[in-house]
């Protein structure tokens, strides 16, 4: 389970900030939808 | 103001005409969770963000579900193209060629019409954010419901790279939150 820390509120969403470090080649980064490899997550299907 | 560059964001194509599954994919054309819908909601909230930030976020993406918009257009009308009266009918798109012929109009699978119902611009930048992020989700898995629903891997290509977009732009939101959130504590105890 995700802990809080003591920056952080109950009641309150929070996304982690992106931070630059790896970036793709322009034409992967195209074809995947994204040039940053951390926020690619490709659809595997549903199983049913 | 906006500059129109003549060319998609990505490719659009599609293997074959399926006139089935372009009822199905019309959905994110003028559908509730759709492009039209994304891009107009976007476009009419940055207004009230409080931050340079958060209007620049909601600018850009609002833009970009516009490019979006242009490519499922393009999607649907390749799926439509030449089809027959007889695969009109069989796909269930007869009502719809009464009204529009293989023209696009803003409607969902069942033909039910595009609606600002569909969006929400409340005036509460971390009400609004939260909608915004919510309508990135369920634009995704409308995206991995459509993927589903095709066995085109042509098609199937540019829909896993519009689904992709719905993830980066959930960060972004998710980003921008956090921004507006900050400013809104600092300027409480000031």
């Amino acid at each position: 389970m995700f802990t809080p820390n003591d920056q952080m509120r109950l009641a309150r969403a929070y996304v982690p900030f992106q931070i630059f470090s790896k970036r793709l080649d322009p034409m992967e980064g195209l074809l995947k939808g994204t040039i940053f490899p951390e926020l690619y997550f490709p659809y595997r299907g549903h199983k049913r | 103001m906006w500059i129109y560059e003549k060319k998609l964001q990505y490719p659009a194509k599609v293997g074959r005409a399926n006139v089935q599954m372009a009822k199905y994919l019309i959905t994110q054309y003028g559908g509730p969770d759709g492009e039209l819908a994304a891009s107009m909601r976007y476009l009419t909230q940055r207004y009230h963000m409080p931050t340079p930030q958060a209007k620049g976020i909601l600018t850009d993406i609002g833009t970009e579900e516009l490019a979006h918009l242009e490519i499922i257009a393009t999607l649907v009308y390749k799926l439509m193209d030449r089809a027959s009266l007889e695969e009109i009918k069989a796909a269930g798109l007869g009502a719809y060629y009464a009204d529009h012929d293989r023209a696009l109009y803003f409607v969902n699978g069942e033909g039910v019409p595009w609606t600002a119902a569909y969006i929400q611009s409340k005036g509460d930048p971390v009400a609004d954010l939260h909608e915004d992020m919510a309508a990135e989700e369920k634009a995704r898995a409308t995206y991995e419901w459509l993927i589903d629903l095709s066995d085109d891997p042509d098609l199937n290509d540019t829909l896993k790279f519009l689904r992709e977009r719905e993830i980066v732009h959930f960060q972004r939101f998710g980003e921008a939150l956090q921004i507006v959130q900050e400013y809104l504590d600092t300027k409480k105890y000031f």
